[in-house]
């Protein structure tokens, strides 16, 4: 899989953990679980700085702008369709036998797409 | 390095309490554990769920980064690495035991209840009630229970799991 790629989708994983860790609801389960959400997400965030300056410039932007705009910035690709938007693929995209080997987006909502099978 | 002994086994497809509203079909395998360390023991426990090994090594970074921020032991001798991640489609929950201990780095843990859900629309509303749920069980001496289960069945029972073999 692309460097890139695997970077955004730990990017987006981790800004998953960290909005769940912020989730009232899921705090007080955690919090009675005897751990410490606020410890977590302290830390979780240094993390994803680190992580975020490691993505090349012009995917970082991007990603933070889809992020801000839709919410999720990268989304698998579902019987060939993007799971953002449900738009169906060019079949090039979901033909091509180096999927996942460079960095793609859906030509409809622009989110970053891969392949999960 | 001194291996530690494990048993292991998952339920990719979970069915929890009757209150609960994630029922589902269920299935598990059983499968040996050799690691000795906390990241080769995630990655090793989540050969057992349905993902590639791409997304096998991204979900261990993912929950190796949640244990260093914060290691998740709700009990001594009971870690529960946990997360929800767009890499699955469907809740995994792998349960392993090791007789001798695992570093996790400062404590030795026992058991291991790590699960994963998968990033939805409706919001991470599935995720909670797996915490609230194992939050539960695992009170009131179940922790206990688990530490001392001697199959995998007999955990599974403490934590209200129904588990049916794999397919």
């Amino acid at each position: 899989m692309n460097r890139d790629l695997e970077r955004l989708i730990s990017l987006h994983d981790l800004d998953v953990m960290i909005g769940d860790l912020i989730n009232k609801d899921i705090r007080r389960q955690e919090k009675r679980l005897g751990l410490s959400p606020d410890d977590a997400v302290t830390e979780l965030r240094k993390m994803r700085d680190e992580l975020d300056s490691s993505i090349n410039r012009r995917f970082r932007d991007k990603y933070n702008q889809l992020s801000a705009h839709y919410g999720n910035a990268v989304v698998p690709v579902v019987h060939e369709r993007c799971s953002g938007c449900f738009t169906q693929l060019p079949t090039a995209l979901f033909a091509s036998p180096e999927r996942n080997e460079q960095v793609e987006t859906c030509p409809s909502c622009g989110r970053f797409i891969y392949w999960a099978d | 390095m001194v291996l530690a002994n494990m048993y292991a086994y998952s339920i990719l497809n979970h069915k929890l309490a009757e209150e609960s509203h994630l029922k589902k079909q269920c299935s598990h395998s059983n499968w040996s554990v050799s690691s000795a360390d906390r990241r080769s023991a995630i990655n090793e426990l989540l050969a057992g769920a349905a993902v590639s090994d791409e997304a096998r090594e991204l979900l261990t970074i993912a929950l190796e980064t949640r244990e260093l921020a914060e290691p998740t032991i709700v009990h001594p001798g009971i870690a529960m690495p946990h997360c929800r991640s767009i890499l699955v489609d469907e809740i995994s929950i792998i349960i392993a035991r090791s007789e001798n201990g695992i570093p996790w780095p400062k404590e030795k843990v026992n058991v291991i209840i790590l699960f994963i859900s998968p990033v939805k629309p409706s919001g991470p509303q599935q995720h909670m009630e797996l915490i609230r749920h194992l939050a539960r069980y695992l009170r009131d001496g179940g922790a206990e229970a688990v530490l001392n289960a001697e199959t995998a069945a007999e955990a599974a029972a403490v934590l209200r799991f129904n588990i049916c073999e794999s397919e």
